[in-house]
């Protein structure tokens, strides 16, 4: 009976714990704004080897959505970090849609060999899809959730690989 | 007679690029060691003093041409820059000739703004007023340029990039955010007055910050 009456407490306190663990909220890096959520714009393009990319097709998941330049002094100095982010976090879920606006594959090319080489470019030939998204500017990055609201903007280039933007995201890996 | 060219080369560059000038400056003497066998000692001398003069020079031109606001809320900077700067960047970009042309007869001012407060502070560049001894200067807007590139029946990427890479006409600055972009006006060689206003809070019902930039001057050629 003493054995069932401590049963009891044990499952009443775990009642009492779980809804405050996940009503938690995500706990917000330096840099990261929290928006209203909005649908995330369309996005149809093609990388660097014409093969077609549709950011629908990544529903069910978190998006990590960039747009970058390589005229762009912040954006060189984040890629790197971009690029050890997702070497850790893609194994864990997170799609990236790396969207480079209106430069030629020759320029991409040669970038990203020298900061980010395995990062598959998407290309924004004509920048009418960055227009679409209107970033405060460059680089920009959303966090599209994985029903396909905008839910995060970074203010500007970020440490992506430190441990607050790790843990930010893993947070919102494990709560999808 | 390699060297001197460098050298004029080397000082050009520095005013344009003056926080590289100690990278710069080592891999030129490395450069400059290696052939100071075809010299004597006191060329080489020479050399280094002009080489010394040029980085101080371009210092004190830098520090001459590119004006601050600093606040403990807002930090404001001006750089002018030059038309062989403009068309260098826009070069590299793929611009065609028409349009570098176009660009060169500019005057492009590079502003980069931090908002050090714990509000928002707006970017809202119709509140910013341009004049000099002739009076207000009107400021083409991105209407205007969208026009003259539609005309010129410019690419529609190279239109895209050099949007990008102007100063947004209105951003409501988070705290601790920094951006930055060119500003474009007619070309001009008197001084510029730049009254720059800013909305503060969230909804602009805050005390505005204006700051006052006076005698800047459109960047010139060397």
């Amino acid at each position: 009976m003493r054995h069932i009456q401590q049963l009891w407490l044990v499952v009443l306190c775990l009642s009492l714990l779980s809804p405050g663990i996940a009503r938690e909220p995500v706990t917000l890096p330096k840099g990261i704004l929290q928006l209203a959520p909005y649908s995330a714009p369309s996005m149809e393009l093609k990388d660097l080897d014409d093969e077609p990319y549709n950011l629908k097709e990544d529903n069910g998941v978190w998006v990590f959505v960039h747009f970058w330049a390589s005229w762009c002094g912040p954006c060189r100095e984040e890629m790197p970090a971009i690029q050890n982010m997702a070497n850790t976090l893609q194994a864990e879920g997170l799609k990236l849609a790396m969207i480079n606006t209106a430069e030629d594959e020759d320029t991409v090319f040669s970038f990203l060999s020298a900061h980010a080489p395995e990062v598959r470019p998407l290309m924004d030939r004509d920048g009418q899809v960055t227009e679409k998204w209107q970033p405060r500017g460059l680089p920009a990055t959303y966090l599209v959730d994985p029903t396909g609201q905008v839910r995060y903007q970074a203010l500007g280039g970020r440490a992506w690989d430190s441990p607050p933007y790790l843990a930010f995201l893993r947070r919102l890996l494990q709560n999808q | 007679m390699a060297n001197y060219h460098s050298l004029s080369t080397l000082a050009t560059f520095l005013a344009v690029r003056n926080q590289e000038s100690h990278i710069c400056l080592l891999l030129y003497l490395g450069k400059l060691t290696l052939s100071s066998t075809l010299m004597s000692l006191h060329k080489l001398i020479y050399l280094s003093l002009a080489i010394f003069l040029s980085i101080t020079l371009a210092g004190v031109s830098n520090a001459a041409t590119a004006p601050q606001y600093d606040s403990p809320e807002l930090a404001v900077g001006l750089i002018p820059r030059t038309p062989q700067q403009i068309a260098a960047f826009y070069e590299a970009r793929g611009f065609n000739k028409p349009m570098i042309k176009k660009l060169k007869q500019q005057c492009f001012i590079t502003v980069w703004i931090h908002n050090k407060s714990s509000r928002v502070i707006w970017l809202d560049l119709a509140q910013w007023r341009f004049s000099n001894a002739d009076g207000v200067i009107t400021r083409p807007d991105r209407r205007y340029w969208k026009a003259v590139w539609n005309e010129m029946q410019i690419p529609l990427a190279h239109q895209s990039t050099f949007r990008w890479t102007l100063l947004p006409e209105s951003l409501d600055f988070q705290p601790d955010e920094r951006e930055g972009g060119n500003i474009v006006l007619p070309r001009n060689d008197k001084p510029l007055m730049i009254q720059a206003t800013f909305p503060t809070g969230a909804d602009k019902s805050g005390m505005p910050i204006t700051i006052n930039f006076n005698s800047i001057q459109c960047a010139k050629d060397p």
